[in-house]
């Protein structure tokens, strides 16, 4: 039995050559065997016996005594021991460490007990520790109080723009005899701690022209004169023409280029384009190998010959050129005199000349004179203007009881400053949230519809209908 | 010697990326902006955007290096990175649950001081009056929101108080000058030490939501919280320059934010108006009915005719009849009206105002009060009304303010159609042609009459006659309103000489005894006595002589300017010139098309005239068969 349930030893392999070396044989296990048997002959065999000798009735219904700890007491219990995680670190080597100090850190017991010292302080530290840690909260509360009262008291109540010099607040800098000079001073303050800082000009340089209070169009008046609100209606309509004509552009230029077909259409050409050299021309495939491999390789271009010039070519070339050169000369003599006659119409192309650059130079000024009042390009976003507000000649109601107001203060402001190039041009961006499968709790179906389930339909039957609008794009 | 590499001089190294800037100021975007925002750097465009960004040309946000080097000095961004320790430790505090610490830590926030700053972006009082505009016009909006994500109530409260003070303030000092109701809001224009500054205030004053898609309430919520520090300075410097006590003192029931009042918005409106309607409290025993010091314009005679001169003498009269143009009225708004800028209005100009006082707080005096002088309405008819008081619309207010002198109630009376509403910020005395039409709008008293005097006067209808009789009495009246205004102002119907007649006596009053004074009236008496009417000459007025003088005044102010403004002058006077020319071209071709519809008018009424009687002939002529 005891063969059976030990783990199989790994014999080792001798070799048997000689008589000696079978002695060496391990014959252990059929000595064991043999035993084994011989105990059954004496005592007998399992299936001899009866299941009462071998098997005991338990006929007490007791259960196993229950512990003293609840199970509270025992998590506690399990938190002292050492982490499971930590059990591989754990060194289980029966062999002591021949080192005996390796890593040896100093074990604190549980750390100090504060509240013991505070209570009562054996030592003169901790005497010490208790009136500083006393003094320091003496001093926030001081500090809260102040706080408190600096809330109540206005904090902006004093006159900002007093003549100030920097050199009053650090004692010894006051040049009263004139021996300080201001820039020994500015040194001085700097090495301090309190470094005078200068405020460069650029700083507070407008960087538009435009004016920081635009008069509201005499058209905005809630009870306008019919020519200032007719005016401010052409405004509008103005920016709204350029607008459409903008869109119009737009479309032309990039919907309008390409052509539109149907579904249908769509999907048939779809298919024949996948299906492009499949089929149809697996017959013709098959000839054309053959014609490759019948013809002989060519190039499209002809032969290049080296050819050679005759020595008599060359000269007929050369005089060529020189007769070309003679001729040139000659034409250029003849328009040179023929400028003279022509110096007044010279003239006067010159003339024509400066005029047309002075004039693109006015207009180059006056662009950039232009560019002065608008708005800068500061970062992605180019500025966009905003609607005019505008009410229309229904809106007008003519007293103050019923004004239909048109625009939003924070959105105007805002765009004030993104125009005075304080701000630069953004475009919010909200954030997608991921899309969330979501299910309704089987204790809270119920067996008609669910709200879920006719949103997925209306969903569904949107895309349906968005799918088949009308003509797709390709 | 090195070979200098590319980018290593010139623009590339002026500007620097928004990025690189983070970087080096070791601050999180959010920061930065914050920062810049608060200092007021802003961001740059270069001249060259491929140079300055290192030969890249995508369009990334730039500022000056300078800017960025002048930001590294800034000891608020100390204060930045301690909010960031700030909000680890109390993040770690809330976590475990370690309160005591927590309060401890929120007790000791570090705070953010702006006051140097204010001071470095506005080195003098003027330069922080000059950036009014927005500051105003964004607090207004901000004491109406609520508590939202990204603007702290404090914030509100705080934003409701300055603009009350500024208010005050606007009250006190009676610097009030133009007003405007448009439909984006009110328009307000006040003079502060010489500097227009303008702000509107929303129509419904109570909160609208807004649309974070297109404003980033956050960055508006750092300009509020600059902006805030800055009034406050602001707003103490302006009660100090009055002799106010700052901050002013409320009476104990306004502005203090109780349950009520954060639940209820129409009361928490109401007790912002509320705290409008009471006088301050003075630091000097002066009261208000002291004036202001005015500029002595005697002073400036020397230049006696010129036209500039006799403008800002204009100018500066009808300023001082605006200061009191609402002086011993009284109004009682009616509920369904927009109190706040009524009171604004009312009580900067010398008015007083009430309410009903069932409704809401503040009021002053009752309805039924008979010294009421104008009741203002905005419905088309009333059940009780009356006759002691006018009921006008609140547009009569408005035009009163802009055109600076009491108007005619009878135009805006209860039901009445309103005149239009015409925008002070167009200057109606502007230099270019203005058409009759426009003129009639600002002055009645300009209308022409000439077409009145002509022979068809007696055929125009009976309607006509009826605006003519109206125009007339308003002509009266406001000439009699001047006369008053001038008289009160110097003592006299016919100015200074009066004035200082009646100085003499007083002095002579107190220095001597009864007897003199009894001698002195005797003497005025013969006096009186001497003085007689004598028949007076028609002052002929020589034109060419006139228009030599102009010439030669012309040519001295020619020979006058420096040779280096030469051209400047030459530029003033053609474009002055062809401005003239522009308005007399204009007046002509009105001139002609006025004409034209006269003479169509006249032989139509002439054909219509001679049908008639051509008719009437042909029926006397049936009668008589």
């Amino acid at each position: 039995m005891t063969a059976l349930i030990d783990a199989p030893i790994k014999k080792k392999r001798i070799s048997k050559k000689n008589k000696s070396a079978w002695r060496k044989t391990d014959i252990q296990d059929v000595e064991q065997f043999l035993e084994d048997q011989r105990l059954e002959e004496r005592v007998g065999t399992f299936k001899d016996k009866a299941d009462d000798e071998l098997f005991v009735v338990e006929g007490s219904t007791a259960k196993p005594a229950l512990s003293l700890l609840s199970i509270k007491q025992k998590r506690k219990m399990n938190a002292l021991k050492p982490m499971r995680s930590l059990q591989a670190l754990e060194n289980t080597s029966k062999v002591e460490d021949p080192i005996v100090k390796r890593n040896h850190v100093k074990q604190k017991k549980n750390g100090r007990n504060i509240e013991e010292e505070v209570r009562n302080p054996t030592k003169g530290r901790h005497r010490q520790a208790n009136a500083d840690r006393g003094r320091y909260y003496e001093k926030l509360d001081e500090r809260l109080a102040e706080k408190e009262g600096r809330k109540l008291v206005n904090k902006t109540a004093k006159n900002l723009w007093v003549e100030e010099d920097f050199r009053d607040q650090i004692p010894g800098l006051k040049d009263e005899k004139g021996w300080v000079s201001r820039d020994l001073a500015v040194h001085i303050a700097g090495n301090v701690g309190r470094k005078v800082v200068k405020v460069h000009s650029s700083l507070h340089h407008n960087t538009t022209k435009a004016k920081k209070f635009e008069a509201p169009h005499p058209g905005m008046s809630y009870n306008p004169s019919l020519k200032a609100h007719q005016e401010l209606l052409q405004q509008v309509v103005e920016h709204e023409e350029g607008v459409i004509k903008k869109e119009q552009h737009l479309k032309r230029v990039t919907t309008s280029m390409f052509s539109k077909v149907t579904p249908e259409e769509r999907d048939k050409r779809r298919l024949i384009e996948m299906s492009e050299g499949i089929q149809e021309n697996e017959g013709e495939e098959e000839a054309e190998d053959d014609e490759k491999a019948s013809a002989a390789y060519h190039t499209v271009n002809a032969p290049v010959e080296n050819k050679k010039k005759s020595k008599q070519a060359r000269n007929k070339e050369l005089k060529q050129k020189e007769l070309q050169r003679q001729h040139e000369l000659k034409k250029a003599l003849k328009k040179q005199t023929a400028d003279l006659i022509r110096i007044k119409s010279i003239r006067a192309e010159i003339k024509e000349e400066a005029e047309d650059l002075n004039e693109l130079k006015k207009r180059r000024k006056l662009k950039a004179e232009r560019k002065k009042f608008e708005p800068k390009r500061l970062g992605r976003h180019k500025y966009e203007e905003p609607d005019v507000d505008v009410n229309m000649p229904e809106d007008l109601a003519g007293n103050l009881r019923n004004v239909k107001t048109e625009s939003n203060l924070l959105t105007d402001r805002f765009k004030l400053l993104q125009k005075r190039n304080i701000l630069p041009t953004t475009v919010a961006v909200s954030r997608k949230r991921s899309k969330v499968k979501r299910y309704p709790r089987n204790s809270h179906k119920e067996p008609g519809v669910s709200f879920q389930d006719l949103r997925d339909q209306r969903r569904a039957a949107a895309a349906a209908a968005k799918a088949n609008k009308d003509t797709i794009k390709i | 010697m090195r070979r200098p590499k590319k980018y290593e001089a010139g623009e590339a190294t002026q500007y620097i990326s928004r990025r690189a800037a983070l970087r080096k100021l070791q601050l999180s975007l959010n920061d930065f902006r914050r920062l810049c925002i608060l200092k007021g750097v802003y961001p740059r465009e270069p001249k060259h955007r491929r140079r300055a960004q290192k030969g890249s040309s995508e369009i990334k946000i730039l500022y000056h290096a300078k800017d960025i080097r002048f930001l590294l000095h800034e000891s608020i961004v100390w204060t930045l990175r301690d909010y960031k320790i700030f909000a680890r430790k109390t993040g770690r505090d809330r976590a475990i649950k370690d309160f005591r610490n927590l309060n401890r830590r929120l007790a000791m926030f570090p705070e953010l001081k702006l006051d140097h700053i204010v001071k470095e972006r506005y080195p003098t009082f003027i330069d922080a009056l000059k950036d009014l505009d927005d500051c105003l016009t964004l607090l207004f909006l901000f004491s109406t929101f609520p508590s939202l994500h990204l603007i702290p109530r404090e914030q509100s409260s705080l934003c409701r108080r300055l603009t009350i003070e500024f208010l005050h303030y606007i009250i006190a000092s009676k610097s009030l000058r133009k007003v405007f109701i448009s439909i984006k809001g009110y328009y307000f224009q006040a003079e502060i030490k010489g500097q227009k500054v303008t702000w509107i205030v929303p129509h419904y004053y109570p909160f609208k939501p807004q649309s974070r898609q297109e404003v980033d309430f956050k960055v508006m919520s750092i300009f509020v919280e600059f902006y805030t520090i800055m009034m406050g300075f602001t707003n103490f410097r302006l009660f100090h320059g009055l002799n106010l006590a700052y901050p002013p003192q409320f009476p104990s029931s306004v502005l203090q934010d109780s349950e009520d009042t954060l639940k209820d918005e129409s009361s928490f409106v109401s007790d912002r108006i509320a705290a409008l309607n009471f006088e301050l409290l003075r630091t000097d025993k002066l009261q208000e009915d002291e004036e202001e010091p005015e500029i002595d314009m005697d002073l400036l005679e020397q230049d006696g005719d010129s036209k500039r001169i006799i403008k800002m003498k204009q100018e500066a009269q009808e300023v001082s009849r605006l200061r009191t143009l609402f002086k011993g009225l009284k109004f009682f708004i009616n509920r369904e009206v927009p109190r706040e800028p009524l009171v604004i209005i009312i009580r900067s100009f010398g008015g007083k105002v009430s309410w009903d006082s069932s409704i809401f707080s503040g009021a002053t005096f009752d309805e039924s009060d008979e010294t009421i002088t104008h009741q203002i309405v905005d419905r088309p008819s009333l059940s009780t009304q009356y006759i002691s008081r006018d009921y006008i619309q609140p547009q009569w207010l408005f035009d009163c303010v802009n055109r600076r002198q009491l108007l005619p109630t009878n135009q805006y009376f209860l039901g009445e159609q309103l005149p239009a509403h015409l925008s002070p910020f167009v200057d109606a005395k502007r230099d270019t042609y203005i058409p009759p039409e426009e003129k009639a709008l600002h002055d009645p008293s300009l209308i022409e009459t000439h077409v009145q005097s002509d022979d068809e006067s007696d055929e125009e209808e009976p309607e006509e006659e009826g605006i003519d009789q109206e125009l007339l009495d308003e002509q009266l009246q406001r000439a009699y309103q001047e006369e008053t205004a001038e008289y009160k102002k110097y003592g006299g119907v016919d100015g200074v000489n009066e004035d200082e007649l009646s100085d003499a006596e007083e002095a002579s009053e107190e220095d001597d005894e009864e007897e003199e004074v009894d001698e002195k009236t005797r003497r005025l008496k013969e006096e009186k006595q001497k003085m007689s009417v004598q028949s007076g000459k028609v002052h002929k007025v020589n034109k060419r002589q006139e228009r030599k003088a102009e010439v030669d005044e012309h040519r001295l102010k020619a020979r006058m300017v420096k040779p280096r403004h030469r051209n400047l002058f030459r530029h003033l006077i053609r474009k002055q010139q062809t401005q003239e020319k522009e308005e007399w071209l204009l007046r002509k071709k009105r001139r002609t098309i006025d004409a034209n519809d006269k003479e169509a008018k006249k032989t139509a009424k002439r054909e219509a005239r001679k049908a008639a009687a051509a008719a009437a002939a042909a029926a006397s002529k049936l009668g008589g068969k």
